[in-house]
């Protein structure tokens, strides 16, 4: 029996000004980064992040849980900084053709699969010592600012990720 | 000279012969049909073959695997000589995205002059599960205010550990697919686009001005025997420009000062 969408025409992907799902963390104890622990540099990196779908820029505020795809990039409000997600455009294969298999599988010598999770490392060095100055411990937004979307793709939840960790440089 | 090393340069200084080369090598190309066409060469990123890397992509351990620069390079390489198959002094321009307006406004005005214009777009013919793909690639491209700039290029170049700037690099690419929008947008459709070319020359470049900074510093010797698939490549292969015959031009202006 033939697909129903063997004749179904898929439209141009697009610009979105939708408001996308903001992500923000538990409070996250920061006196690492206290006068007594100098560093030159501190990155906030950001394990497992689905790229599936839309392509988006993830704005990063430090405790303004209030931020949206409005608010200044400034550091008066927390911005830190951006990473970007160039996302695959949502699943164009047969059912299964998305799913990233479990890793480490003996002799499976294949490349690997196409979405497994990205990889973010994001300077935040300034915001992080303000936050420092201001109280003992931090809360991450993500601010997601869609930039291109289709029909098959939900970009109004597009921020996933597995974990996230602060890196400092003495 | 067949043997000399070929020189890239930037789309924003093509002259004129240069841009009519260039148009009348993607014309051609995007008319083949076969395995030398711009259709095959382009699907081998997204849609339907799936090969690029991105990211650090490792299933068998916890390692990053950053195969994103090596494998481009070899992408590259191999849709320059499809154009230069058909006409020789072709080669790939790159697209510097931290121009600015009068110099340059967002996309480069040889790859967004009104059609007939063979840089501007592409019409793609794909079937998937999920319906048919059969139209022209589109773009709905922000202000260029909102394009990497030279700070961020500087940024990625003192970084001298591989893999942050490949983390940043990559980011600043990522970036630039998002703000072309339409097909460029997604990984799927964007390298249908030939501005996808343009940018990802661009890459390549600031790689290489990374490497004559740094030489290969310290990626990892384990990737050096990674075959970047499907292309005739391992990563040591593609570490040397000079060796696939191309360098990037650096302008440089005399001026002479008389009477000092």
């Amino acid at each position: 029996m033939a697909s129903s969408n063997e004749d179904r025409v898929l439209s141009a992907p697009y610009r979105s000004d939708k408001d996308a799902k903001v992500y923000t963390s538990p409070p996250i104890p920061i006196e690492f980064v206290g006068p007594e622990h100098r560093f030159k540099r501190a990155d906030l990196e950001i394990e497992g992040i689905d790229h599936g779908g839309a392509s988006y820029e993830g704005r990063i505020f430090f405790n303004n849980p209030g931020a949206t795809r409005e608010t200044p990039t400034d550091l008066e409000n927390g911005y830190a900084g951006s990473f970007y997600i160039f996302g695959h455009g949502g699943c164009l294969g047969d059912e299964g053709h998305c799913e990233v298999k479990p890793t480490n599988q003996p002799y499976d010598y294949r490349t690997p699969h196409p979405l497994t999770p990205a990889h973010k490392r994001v300077t935040v060095t300034d915001a992080l010592v303000e936050a420092c100055r201001k109280g003992t411990d931090v809360t991450v937004t993500v601010v997601p600012v869609v930039q291109t979307t289709n029909e098959l793709v939900d970009d109004e939840d597009v921020f996933h990720c597995e974990s996230m960790h602060f890196l400092t440089y003495n | 000279m067949a043997n000399a090393i070929r020189t890239r340069v930037g789309a924003h200084n093509l002259s004129q012969p240069q841009i009519d080369g260039l148009r009348k090598a993607f014309a051609a190309i995007e008319g083949f049909k076969d395995n030398r066409g711009f259709q095959f060469l382009a699907g081998l990123h997204g849609l339907p073959a799936w090969y690029c890397w991105h990211h650090q992509q490792n299933r068998h351990s916890s390692r990053h695997m950053q195969l994103f620069l090596p494998w481009h390079r070899a992408y590259l390489y191999t849709l320059e000589r499809s154009l230069r198959d058909v006409v020789p002094e072709t080669m790939l321009p790159w697209w510097d995205w931290t121009l600015r307006p009068p110099r340059q406004n967002g996309i480069p005005k040889v790859y967004s002059d009104p059609a007939p214009n063979p840089l501007l777009k592409f019409h793609m013919r794909l079937n998937t599960p999920q319906g048919i793909i059969d139209r022209d690639t589109t773009r709905n491209p922000g202000p260029a205010s909102g394009l990497p700039t030279q700070a961020d290029v500087d940024d990625c170049l003192n970084r001298p550990d591989w893999l942050d700037f490949c983390l940043a690099l990559e980011d600043v690419h990522d970036n630039v697919h998002g703000w072309v929008s339409g097909d460029m947008g997604q990984v799927s459709t964007a390298a249908f686009d030939p501005v996808f070319w343009a940018h990802h020359t661009m890459i390549d470049r600031i790689w290489w001005l990374w490497q004559v900074k740094y030489g290969n510093g310290d990626i990892p010797p384990d990737l050096l025997d990674v075959v970047l698939a499907p292309f005739n490549f391992k990563v040591r292969d593609v570490l040397n420009v000079h060796n696939l015959g191309y360098d990037y031009a650096a302008v440089r202006r005399r001026i002479t000062i008389t009477g000092v």
